[in-house]
């Protein structure tokens, strides 16, 4: 099998301007970092900005756990809420701001959908149900229509381009918070061959992550 | 444990994939490896960020930001 090259990737998503060039920040606009040491110190504007820059992936996150478009945007509040009485506890030596709200956003939409779901466990003794599926990324067929900035058209295509196999086994343990066995009972898979999947579709991910941080 | 099984385990660990059984020996391992194991763990939280940034943004209702910033100008002004 031939290694992933950058060179590939470009010839098989020409962009129109090259990657090796990051735009420079605006010293003007308040880094991340600036904005979490704002609400560090009480102060509601930095919470606004920090809303304004990241609600949109925020929600999507969310919605992509939940299904729901109310409740995605209930719990974008509680947890815009919890960063903000929770921000004491950001440390910028343990990671970024992003990945910390990411941390966060995805804990608490994966007990929402935990709770919803034992409430309809409750339900079904009354009445059958089917178990809706979580959609896999391969599924998404409207990235063209969408015009996204380069690293997230780049992280897509490193996620879109493994086998759907293991797509389909990192999104239910990622954005359903399956264990190996309940992804194993909920696929009809054996359990080896879960974990076979889970670890080199995160191993994928992770080298390609680790390509992209080198070219941008 | 090797680092290398290390590694992947890190990878599931952070998405909060590992069995009980194997988070007791990925824990014992950690504490072997030390600053190496913990700085790998680090970076595989950035696959959280990736995780997010590769879905397209979705629009949160415009009364949501309405809410939140008065309940936060109430919460400090208490």
């Amino acid at each position: 099998m031939q290694p992933r090259t950058n060179h590939a990737f470009e010839a098989e998503h020409p962009i129109s301007r090259p990657l090796a060039v990051a735009p420079l920040p605006d010293p003007s606009v308040p880094s991340d970092l600036d904005l979490m040491r704002g609400i560090q110190a009480e102060d509601p504007e930095a919470l606004s900005q920090l809303y304004d820059r990241y609600n949109g992936i925020l929600k999507a996150l969310i919605l992509r756990v939940v299904h729901n478009e109310a409740e995605a945007d209930d719990l974008l509040q509680e947890i815009f809420m919890e960063i903000w009485n929770q921000a004491q506890n950001f440390s910028a030596q343990k990671g970024k701001p992003l990945g910390w709200m990411v941390t966060l956003a995805r804990r608490r939409a994966i007990d929402g959908l935990r709770k919803k779901q034992a409430y309809a466990r409750a339900e079904e003794r009354l009445q059958v149900q089917t178990e809706q599926q979580p959609d896999a990324w391969v599924h998404n067929t409207t990235e063209e229509e969408i015009a996204l900035g380069d690293t997230r058209v780049l992280l897509r295509n490193v996620i879109r381009r493994l086998p759907i196999a293991q797509q389909e086994a990192v999104e239910l343990a990622f954005f359903r918070g399956m264990s190996q066995r309940e992804i194993a009972a909920n696929t009809n898979t054996p359990l080896g061959t879960v974990k076979t999947r889970l670890e080199l579709g995160l191993k994928k991910i992770y080298d390609g992550l680790k390509e992209l941080k080198d070219e941008l | 444990m090797s680092f290398e099984e290390f590694q992947n385990n890190a990878r599931l660990y952070v998405i909060g994939a590992l069995e009980s059984d194997e988070l007791t020996e990925f824990e014992n391992a950690r504490k072997e490896f030390g600053q190496k194991g913990e700085d790998y763990i680090g970076e595989c939280y950035a696959l959280h960020e990736a995780f997010a940034l590769s879905l397209q943004p979705a629009k949160a209702s415009a009364a949501i930001k309405d809410r939140l910033m008065t309940m936060v100008r109430e919460r400090k002004n208490s």
